[in-house]
């Protein structure tokens, strides 16, 4: 039935002395949506930026769809395509306006006619509610805004599975919920999505799976409620504690 | 009112000397920018290159000029490297010749190490997460630097390569030391000439910030260009 997109095998991770991860291993199914929480510095956003190689593992394999993404000779720009990704602090394309950050990636890299791609764009900002912002540029749009849009552009190169790195961290309270909105929606439509994040609300309701990431290793990876209902891990329980 | 008399008639009678010097000037500024620019722009790829020697020898080029005098590495290409054989040759129909190269050639090694640093620097302002944000679509590292990271770049490195501009003109008096007919030489041409050396520095003083202001006015508007696009 299900199908594996993802598997992480041995995953390591170093910065000089420091190792972030430590031999992770793990699954993920086609069509899942799960979150990763933890304490900061605990290494969810270092292994988030593994699985699209943003940084290089230390040792251990990504198999993506069946392909060793550290093994040589791996175009890793083709396999990207296919793993979006979605960052903290937006990362639209400051010299861009939202119609060009949209359709760059599809004109260029997926031989899109511009018209085509303009008008998936159009459908998909007014999904978003953003349909009027198509001429702006970034510096004049809200955090929120910016998030919805960059979320957007990562969809529209149509990829298998989507990376959120801490997507409402960067925002102010009140836009948290548009984002939590659009990333809800996509869940329904049966994206895989694997979302770095700290909001357990998100992760209890719209996540199926939850996985506690703490001092570089998987401690806890259940379904989702039942990680938060019947948490078994000590540092999960306090730190649960601490943010419910 | 004595002295504007005096400047008034030392631009009269010598402007053939003044007019020169601002040749020779603009024509060694010009070079020197120009393939100060050129290497520059290779020198700041060496340098921010992954490959080990090629970083190295680039980054010990460009803290070697930048801390030590342009006086120093004038002299040493000039009277220097004719010591162990290497001279500039001179070509006939152009005056001068080999004094020219060695002061081209010093002024825009120096002013390759300082574009390079501007052009690493302006680069590397631009925000980390915009390469990532590409990389992550798909494009290629050079893709990436060409669609999104090079075009946010130009917007800092113009306004510090239109003061490198402005102080290579500048700078580029102390060629007047190896005989070459600047306006500084002139200048003092008309100096040993008339004794007049104060009314004759200020008609240069006047002279080269009229240069630098125009320069530095065409690059703001440059600039301002830039940002309205």
């Amino acid at each position: 039935m299900s199908e594996v997109i993802i598997e992480v095998k041995n995953l390591s991770k170093s910065f000089g002395s420091l190792e972030v991860l430590h031999n992770i291993s793990t699954t993920f199914q086609r069509g899942e949506v799960v979150s990763i929480i933890g304490p900061s510095g605990g290494g969810k956003s270092t292994f988030l930026r593994c699985l699209n190689l943003l940084e290089t593992p230390t040792s251990g394999s990504i198999f993506f769809e069946g392909t060793n993404l550290c093994g040589k000779g791996v175009d890793i720009n083709l396999h990207r395509q296919k793993i979006g990704m979605v960052f903290q602090q937006f990362n639209l394309f400051n010299n861009m306006n939202v119609m060009k950050n949209l359709t760059a990636g599809p004109v260029k890299i997926r031989k899109m006619s511009e018209a085509e791609a303009q008008e998936r764009a159009l459908a998909l900002l007014e999904k978003v509610g953003l349909a009027d912002r198509s001429d702006a540029f970034p510096y004049q749009l809200s955090g929120g805004q910016k998030q919805r849009i960059a979320i957007v552009r990562s969809f529209l190169m149509e990829p298998d599975v989507m990376l959120f790195d801490e997507p409402t961290s960067a925002l102010d309270p009140e836009m948290i919920g548009e984002v939590l909105g659009v990333m809800k929606n996509l869940a329904e439509t049966g994206m895989t999505m694997i979302v770095v994040t700290h909001e357990m609300r998100f992760a209890r309701e719209v996540s199926s799976r939850t996985i506690f990431l703490d001092q570089g290793i998987i401690a806890e990876d259940k379904p989702s409620r039942e990680l938060f209902d019947h948490p078994e891990n000590e540092r999960l329980i306090s730190f649960l504690k601490k943010v419910l | 009112m004595e002295f504007i008399q005096t400047i008034g008639l030392l631009l009269q009678r010598y402007s053939s000397f003044f007019a020169d010097g601002v040749r020779n000037t603009l024509v060694i500024a010009a070079f020197s920018v120009l393939l100060g620019t050129l290497f520059g722009v290779f020198m700041a790829i060496a340098r921010m290159s992954k490959i080990k020697p090629r970083k190295i020898i680039a980054t010990v080029y460009i803290e070697f000029i930048r801390g030590t005098p342009l006086m120093v590495q004038l002299m040493f290409i000039f009277y220097g490297l004719p010591m162990v054989g290497i001279t500039f040759p001179d070509i006939a129909w152009i005056p001068n010749f080999s004094r020219f190269a060695a002061g081209i050639v010093a002024m825009s090694m120096n002013s390759c190490a300082y574009v390079a640093e501007i052009i690493r620097s302006g680069i590397q302002a631009v925000d980390k997460g915009q390469m990532e944000a590409a990389r992550s679509i798909g494009f290629t590292y050079g893709e990436s630097m060409k669609m999104v990271v090079l075009p946010q770049a130009v917007k800092n490195i113009l306004p510090a390569f239109g003061n490198e501009f402005v102080t290579v003109i500048k700078e580029s008096s102390i060629v007047s030391v190896i005989g070459i007919g600047d306006l500084m030489f002139r200048t003092n041409d008309v100096i040993a000439v008339t004794y007049r050396s104060l009314p004759a520095l200020a008609i240069a003083a006047l002279i080269y910030f009229a240069m630098t202001f125009v320069s530095s006015r065409l690059i703001a508007a440059a600039e301002r260009k830039m940002h309205h696009e």
